[in-house]
Formats: C-alpha cells, sequence, structure tokens
C-alpha cells in the first residue's frame, strides 16, 4: 500500500520526478500571474470594484507588515504577500475535485519554511549588515547564542510541520468521512477546511513576519499577535 | 513517510519564481497605482490648502483694500473739502474784486454822467438865463440905452493903445458901427463925433444894424473890433459861468 503521505511522480524530466503538488503548484503559479496580467493591464486612478479589491488586498498585506514589523512595507510586500497568497490559493485547491492541495505534500511546506529561513537571513544582513545580523543571537545575553541557533532552526521546522499538518490532516479528514458518509456529508468538513486554510495562510505569513522582524532588529509591535509565539510548537 | 528533494528544490525555486512575477506583474503594479493615487490626493489636498490659504490672504487683502477704502475715503473728503473751501475763497475774493471793480465803475460813470448832467444843466441854466437876460434887454433899447452904450464905446477906444487908436485913425477904410436898431442921423453924428474924439482924430464911420446885438453900440474893423452890446456881454457872461462851472 502506497502511504497517502508519500508524494508520487506524474512523471519525469531526465532524473527529476515532477509530483501532483508541483504540477498543482505550476497551474497555481500560471493561474496567479495570468491573473495578475489581467488585473494590473488596465489600472486606473478611479477604480473598478475589481481594482479596489485587490487594492485592497495589496492595503492589507502593508498593513500587516507596518503593524507586526513596524517599518515601512515596500521591501517585504512581494516575499510576505506571495506566501499569503500561495499558501491561502494551495490550501483551498482541494476545492477542485480531484486537485490535491501542494501544502499538504511535506516538501512544498518544508520549502516554503526554507524560504522564510533564507529570507530572515537575506533581510537580516541587509538591516544590519553581518555582524548586525549576528548579534541578534547574543540577545539578550551571549549565553543564548547557542539556543538561538537552535531555535531559529527549530522554528523553521515548526513552521512547515504546522502547516502540513494542518492541511495535510484536513484532506485526510475529508478524504476518509466521503469514503464512510457520502456525497454531501464532508461539506461542513470542507468548509471549516478552507477556513483552517485561511488562518494557516495568515499564521505563515504573520510567523515569517515576526522571524524577519526579530531580525531585522525592529522591537516586537503590541499588534503581533502573541499566542502564534507561544504556540510554535504546536500543529 | 518520504521527502524528495528533487521536489524540495522545484518547490523552493517555483516559489522563488512565483514571488518574482507577482512583484512584477501584480504587487508592484498595484501598489503604484495607490501611491500614485494618493499622491494624487496629497496633491490635491496641497493645492486646496493652498487655495485654502491664498482665499484667506485674499479676504485679507479685500479686508485691508476695504479699511484702506475708508481711509482713501476720508483722505478724499479732506481733500474735496479744502480744495472746496480754498475754491469758496478764491472765488469770493474774486467775487469781492470784481464787485468792487463794478462798484468803481459804476461809481466813475455815476460821477461822469453826473457831471455831465451838472454841465448839461448848466448849460441849459446858462442858455435859459441869457435867454431871459437877452429878453429883457430887449425892452432896454432907447436912446438913453443907445447913449449909454456909445458911452462905453467911447470909453472902450479911450482905453486902447495909442499905438492902436494912431493905427486906426491912419485908416482908410471906414469902421462899421453896429447897432441892434437903426440909429438916427442925429445919433449917427453924435456917435461920429464922439467915436472920432475917442481915437484921437476924425475916422469914417459907417452905420449899420444887428438885431442880434439885443442892445448896444459896436465899432468893427479891418484889424479891430470893439465890442460894446449885451450880446457880447451876455456871451462873456455865459462863456465864464462855463468855465466857473468846468472849473
Amino acid at each position: 500500500m502506497i502511504s497517502p503521505l508519500a508524494s508520487t511522480p506524474l512523471f519525469y524530466l531526465g532524473p527529476v520526478p515532477i509530483t501532483s503538488g508541483v504540477a498543482t503548484t505550476w497551474g497555481i503559479m500560471l493561474a496567479l500571474t495570468l491573473g495578475s496580467v489581467l488585473v494590473t493591464r488596465h489600472l486606473t486612478l478611479a477604480p473598478s470594484k475589481t481594482q479596489t479589491v485587490f487594492e485592497l488586498l495589496v492595503e492589507t498585506v502593508d498593513t500587516q507588515i507596518r503593524e507586526t514589523m513596524a517599518v515601512p512595507p515596500e521591501p517585504y510586500r512581494a516575499f510576505i504577500g506571495t506566501l499569503f497568497v500561495f499558501i491561502f490559493v494551495a490550501n483551498w485547491c482541494s476545492l477542485i475535485p480531484g486537485v490535491e492541495p501542494p501544502t499538504a505534500h511535506l516538501e512544498t511546506d518544508a520549502a516554503l519554511a526554507l524560504l522564510v529561513f533564507l529570507a530572515v537571513i537575506r533581510f537580516g544582513i541587509r538591516a544590519g549588515g553581518l555582524g548586525g545580523y549576528l548579534k541578534t543571537f547574543a540577545t539578550p545575553s551571549p549565553i543564548m547564542i547557542p539556543l538561538n541557533i537552535i531555535e531559529s532552526i527549530t522554528r523553521t521546522f515548526s513552521l512547515f510541520i504546522r502547516l502540513f499538518g494542518n492541511v495535510m490532516s484536513g484532506v485526510f479528514m475529508i478524504a476518509i468521512v466521503l469514503s464512510l458518509a457520502g456525497l454531501f456529508v464532508p461539506v461542513p468538513l470542507m468548509a471549516l477546511d478552507m477556513l483552517i486554510g485561511a488562518i494557516q495562510a495568515y499564521i505563515f505569513a504573520v510567523l515569517a513576519m515576526v522571524f524577519i522582524s526579530g531580525a531585522v532588529g525592529t522591537e516586537q509591535p503590541a499588534t503581533a499577535p502573541p499566542a502564534l509565539l507561544t504556540r510554535k510548537g504546536a500543529p | 513517510m518520504s521527502f524528495d528533494w528533487w521536489t524540495l528544490s522545484l518547490q523552493t525555486i517555483n516559489v522563488i519564481v512565483l514571488i518574482w512575477l507577482l512583484q512584477r506583474f501584480f504587487w508592484r503594479p498595484v501598489a503604484s497605482i495607490i501611491a500614485e493615487r494618493r499622491a494624487l490626493a496629497d496633491k490635491t489636498l496641497a493645492d486646496i490648502k493652498a487655495e485654502s490659504s491664498k482665499a484667506a490672504a485674499d479676504l485679507a487683502d479685500i479686508a485691508a483694500t476695504r479699511a484702506g477704502f475708508a481711509a482713501e475715503r476720508a483722505a478724499i473728503l479732506t481733500a474735496a473739502r479744502a480744495d472746496a473751501a480754498k475754491s469758496r475763497a478764491a472765488q469770493l475774493a474774486e467775487a469781492a474784486t470784481q464787485a468792487a471793480a463794478l462798484e468803481a465803475t459804476a461809481k466813475a460813470r455815476i460821477a461822469a454822467e453826473g457831471d455831465a448832467d451838472a454841465k448839461a444843466w448848466g448849460q441849459r441854466s446858462a442858455d435859459l438865463g441869457v435867454d431871459i437876460a437877452r429878453r429883457l434887454a430887449a425892452r432896454l433899447d432907447g436912446p438913453q440905452v443907445r447913449a449909454v452904450f456909445l458911452d462905453w464905446l467911447v470909453a472902450a477906444i479911450a482905453a486902447l493903445p495909442e499905438a492902436t487908436r494912431q493905427a486906426a485913425r491912419a485908416k482908410t477904410i471906414p469902421f462899421d458901427a453896429v447897432s441892434a436898431t437903426a440909429l438916427d442921423p442925429a445919433e449917427q453924428a453924435h456917435a461920429s463925433e464922439a467915436i472920432g474924439a475917442a481915437f484921437g482924430g476924425a475916422v469914417a464911420v459907417t452905420y449899420s444894424i444887428d438885431p442880434a446885438l439885443i442892445a448896444g453900440l459896436e465899432l468893427r474893423g479891418d484889424h479891430l473890433i470893439v465890442g460894446n452890446s449885451w450880446q457880447a456881454d451876455l456871451l462873456k457872461i455865459q462863456a465864464e459861468l462855463q468855465h466857473d462851472r468846468h472849473g
């Protein structure tokens, strides 16, 4: 029996296996890119309803960055916003019959967490230089350096494990209920799964902002969700 | 459970590419249009503030101008009053000058007219007096009066210088003795004798009548006239009266 957690290759590009998660990711990339081109093709100063919705999305991302990181949002908008949009759309892919969310596979979540890990280093060095970034490991005391190093790695793991666990459990639950109860019974669970998918996208983006903010050296704003920080180990 | 590193790598690359694509086609354009609209709104607000400030400044200018109007009005009124007072004083002075000139002219004209009237009345008075005297004297003509006039003529001849009387004696052309009324032969003979005596020698005398003499006896020659009549006296009196009036 094949493990449901395993990624089955659809085909191979040379030695590279192309899994359903990768293919779905490509589809999401294509859809988001084409949608972006269509949306931004006729931007006007007097916005239409569609343009207003997307401007609201940008403004919301900017506001979240500003309130969570207490920095101008421009350098982080594309990274944080794309993480949120991609995870959000990926989580909701399960609404399409036959499509499995890429975030239900460990590799995709690990890739996202790896990007956050690298982004923390990049933005930290860019903000305070290499020395300034390394000094952040010595706060509040140099004694904390080993623990901070371990924390920077473990929090990355917790980041993708949390996302993977939530999405994967939702997919499993729906699949099990669907196999037991028929066609319409899983609908409430699917709605719950959509809610969980949206919340997980938000949590992932906010945690990315918090980690980057810690590396950049900005003070932790009061609006940062403290519950997310204390539940770093929980799925 | 398995973990595919190829998939991890592909998904990492995919997300990086997606970040770049969305940055290129979504985040940047939408953020740009938002920033552009915000800048436009800020500019509009700034323009409105500037317009508001300008309007306030214009209002202040208008208020200042209105205040200036009041001051200018007061100044114009003061200047106009001063000009009016000056003009009135000048007109009054000119009117006084003209009135004085008119008064002087009128006085002079009245004086001249008074003089002319007085002269005319004097002339008429003299003429009236002479006329009255002429009419009165005309009633006095008679032998006694003619005798008196002969005596006055003889006395006037006697009063002449000797050279005059001598030249008269030497003349061959006779003197003309003019009377207002005709002398009878006796009176003519007596008169010729008396005149000759007065000249100191015999002189030829003819007699003629001139009623204009009123009364009297005059002796008229080429170079000598002895006036001796009421007419001559009245003309003399009239001339003296006119001379006195003019003087």
